[in-house]
């Protein structure tokens, strides 16, 4: 019993959060910032990579390939540590080129590594998005002589981005999880505050504080999203309401078929 | 049968009494970022003056000792939870720690010193560094004084010991604090040209405290005492001053 | 010094960045039967019919996925370093229990995996057909005869491309335990670029290894695959 009370002393601790609750407010502030950025710029690189893949010219879907592969294919740690310290060797060439402010500062640094990463996560999921969308559609509405950039406003991209509501809200939550990472290289976001916060007190429960509102983060990002995808593909969902009410069995033995009728609808 | 064989365990286990430990082998933990005291060689082993000091010790108390290499943030817990024995790496002997652990005697002690780019002026009053950014390793002496003495500077901290000093080097930070000697060592070798100790400053007690000692668990009072008793025994013979001649050019002793 | 020296000269680094690979290798693989086992367990225990022990699988899940992989490694790190130091108090050993600092990674790695595997496994016990089991159990076989012979073979091809996702999460995550103190390829470039102050060599090199695992991993994935989907058009 006493086992189980010293194990629980060393997990739960309250006068913590007095002293030091306003240090987890503003990593969570710091970090809801970084995200924010990162994805919102991620989004926007995304595009023009995802197009490049899918272009006919070799060398630029190579490229945009490489790209992506090199972004996926090493942990985000170390694109972070090669940005970060790495930037730091070049910081004569930086300096002539007026840009050393941007690599001089965690931040920023941080914001770029986040962003290149998650673009390249970004493009594979808009590609997979694009070309989900039937060829049937793009030939009809060539036929119709609409120009390409008309097609893919009008056809493909409102169609693709449906399809890609759900992974693209994952990569938001791998980006909200990623950006611990963060506090590796001195940024104090959420998880380097609890560091922090660690590191003074030696109190273990600081990390299991930390670990709820990640949670609390995570799971709001998932069901916001869920809300927004079950709304937008109404129109299309199985289970979408038809326009029926009350089938009266009689009308429907009579009728002899399943479809639906009711007194109000022509 | 197979009741008997969990009870007979279990009877074992209960009555076997909690014995004096006897120290044949004693792991000892390092953060190796930390040169000249303890760093990391080319083929991954720990190397340093500490690492020297560490097995003379353990040859006057004819005891066989590891080297691990752990992160400075978590190396009081770790050595708490029982991960390894004692703590030799460069660990000032402050109050709040005395709370978790205890302490052997000071084996040496060396002021803190600013180190900043080549130009800098060698004032380091708080008024003087306002707003300047300075970094130090996290969960040190020189964070805690940092914090408290260094309200108006942008203070940042960093995972390793060589971290703050790298950075300087790379124009992150208008200074770093830290060790006299790490610092000396760090503008001979690598931050040559880039930079240079600007100031010294005193070691003031609620902060640094008396000096650096080795860190046991509180209930291993026997290794503490073989501890003390074989820092005693390398002073006695003029071994501690052989080692250190290897090193530093300046006494460290703090005695 | 230039890059080959600092690398492949008498003092260079590449001896331990070859054996922090290789770390990572053993880290990786050995992660993998201990945490896609686990999240098989983990699956079929979701399918219980009592509902606290699915509600305890859910709330392992949600809490494991929805945190940062670097939390969840801190948290089983440092926990199992508290549970073992008391578990052995209260066993009154006068010894202690230890784990290696790479056993303890696999045991964190393994925790996580375990509940990003379990959504996949879940996924893949759903698509085989229900009749192939009601078959098995008419012929006589015992619930243990029917998941081994029966359900397990016609799993794997299901589940190998959500597995071989998470296989390449779980590679990239060992990356994370370099910031416990265990020296994999991340941690080895750290050390050696902080000792020369290079960073932008080391670095560089690590990703080019790291870029070869995923290669590899690649090409050994889709190998499995075409055999597994052998006899299937």
């Amino acid at each position: 019993m006493a086992f189980l009370h010293d194990l629980l002393g060393f997990v739960i601790n309250t006068d913590l959060l007095a002293e030091y609750g306003w240090r987890l407010w503003a990593g969570l502030v710091m970090t809801a910032k970084v995200v924010s950025v990162s994805v919102c710029l991620g989004f926007l690189l995304a595009w023009p990579v995802s197009l490049a893949r899918m272009s006919q010219h070799l060398v630029v879907s190579r490229l945009a390939s490489g790209y992506i592969a090199m972004f996926r294919g090493t942990p985000l740690l170390c694109q972070l540590y090669l940005i970060y310290y790495g930037g730091g060797e070049f910081r004569p060439f930086f300096n002539e080129m007026g840009i050393w402010w941007f690599f001089r500062d965690a931040y920023y640094c941080c914001i770029l590594a986040f962003t290149l990463n998650t673009a390249a996560y970004q493009a594979e999921i808009l590609r997979g998005a694009i070309q989900s969308v039937p060829k049937g559609q793009v030939e009809a509405a060539r036929a119709l002589g609409m120009h390409w950039t008309a097609i893919m406003r009008h056809v493909v991209i409102p169609q693709a981005l449906l399809v890609a509501i759900r992974p693209l809200g994952n990569e938001l939550i791998s980006v909200i999880k990623a950006s611990a990472l963060a506090a590796i290289v001195t940024l104090l976001d959420l998880m380097g505050q609890t560091r922090f916060v660690f590191a003074r007190t030696f109190d273990f429960s600081v990390y299991l504080y930390c670990a709820l509102i990640y949670l609390a983060l995570t799971e709001t990002t998932r069901r916001l999203v869920q809300a927004v995808e079950h709304r937008l593909s109404r129109h299309i969902r199985a289970d979408a309401p038809q326009k029926v009410t009350a089938t009266r069995p009689v009308a429907r033995m009579v009728t002899g078929s399943t479809a639906h009728s009711s007194p109000g609808t022509p | 049968m197979f009741r008997r064989v969990v009870l007979g365990l279990v009877a074992a286990l209960a009555v076997t009494p909690v014995m004096a430990k006897e120290w044949k082998t004693v792991r000892i933990a390092f953060d190796a970022t930390y040169p000249p005291f303890e760093s990391v060689n080319p083929k991954g082993e720990i190397v340093g003056w500490e690492v020297d000091y560490a097995t003379e010790l353990c040859k006057r108390m004819k005891i066989t000792c590891t080297f691990q290499n752990q992160d400075w943030d978590g190396i009081i817990p770790s050595l708490v939870a029982n991960k390894f024995d004692v703590i030799m790496s460069s660990m000032n002997i402050t109050e709040k720690r005395k709370a978790l652990v205890s302490f052997s005697q000071v084996y040496f002690s060396t002021p803190p010193v600013f180190i900043g780019p080549t130009g800098a002026p060698a004032d380091v009053s708080p008024a003087a560094l306002k707003g300047k950014t300075i970094g130090t390793q996290s969960s040190t002496t020189f964070a805690n004084y940092l914090e408290a003495m260094y309200k108006d500077s942008e203070i940042k901290l960093y995972p390793g010991g060589d971290e703050p000093q790298n950075d300087l080097k790379a124009g992150r930070l208008d200074y770093t604090l830290t060790d006299l000697i790490v610092g000396s060592n760090f503008v001979e070798k690598v931050g040559a040209g880039c930079c240079k100790v600007v100031a010294e400053i005193k070691r003031v007690p609620e902060y640094f405290g008396p000096g650096v000692g080795a860190a046991m668990r509180k209930e291993d009072t026997d290794l503490m005492a073989m501890w003390n008793k074989a820092i005693d025994e390398v002073d006695a013979d003029g071994t501690f001053k052989k080692i250190a001649d290897n090193y530093f050019k300046i006494n460290v002793r703090g005695k | 010094m230039s890059w080959y020296a600092l690398l492949f000269g008498p003092d260079g680094w590449i001896g331990l960045l070859l054996r922090g690979a290789v770390v990572t290798v053993a880290l990786s693989v050995t992660t993998v039967p201990f945490g896609f086992g686990a999240g098989l367990v983990l699956a079929l225990m979701k399918m219980s019919q009592s509902r606290v022990v699915r509600g305890f699988c859910n709330a392992y899940t949600t809490f494991f996925r929805g945190i940062p992989d670097l939390l969840a490694l801190f948290i089983v790190y440092f926990g199992l370093q508290a549970l073992l130091d008391r578990t052995s108090k209260l066993l009154g050993m006068s010894g202690h229990l230890e784990v290696s600092a790479f056993t303890a990674g696999v045991i964190a790695l393994s925790v996580v995996v375990a509940a990003y595997s379990s959504e996949v496994w879940i996924a893949s016990l759903a698509a085989v057909p229900k009749g192939q089991k009601e078959a098995a159990q008419s012929l006589g076989l015992s619930r243990g005869q029917v998941f081994r012979l029966v359900i397990l073979p016609q799993l794997g091809r299901v589940a190998l491309p959500g597995l071989g996702n998470i296989w390449m999460v779980l590679q990239k995550d060992t990356a994370l335990i370099s910031t416990l103190a265990v020296t994999d390829l991340l941690r080895a470039a750290s050390e050696a670029s902080r000792a020369t102050t290079r960073p932008l060599v080391f670095y560089t090199a690590a990703a080019c290894l790291y870029l070869c695992f995923t290669i590899v991993s690649g090409v050994v994935q889709s190998a499995l695959e075409r055999r597994a989907n052998r006899g299937y058009a």
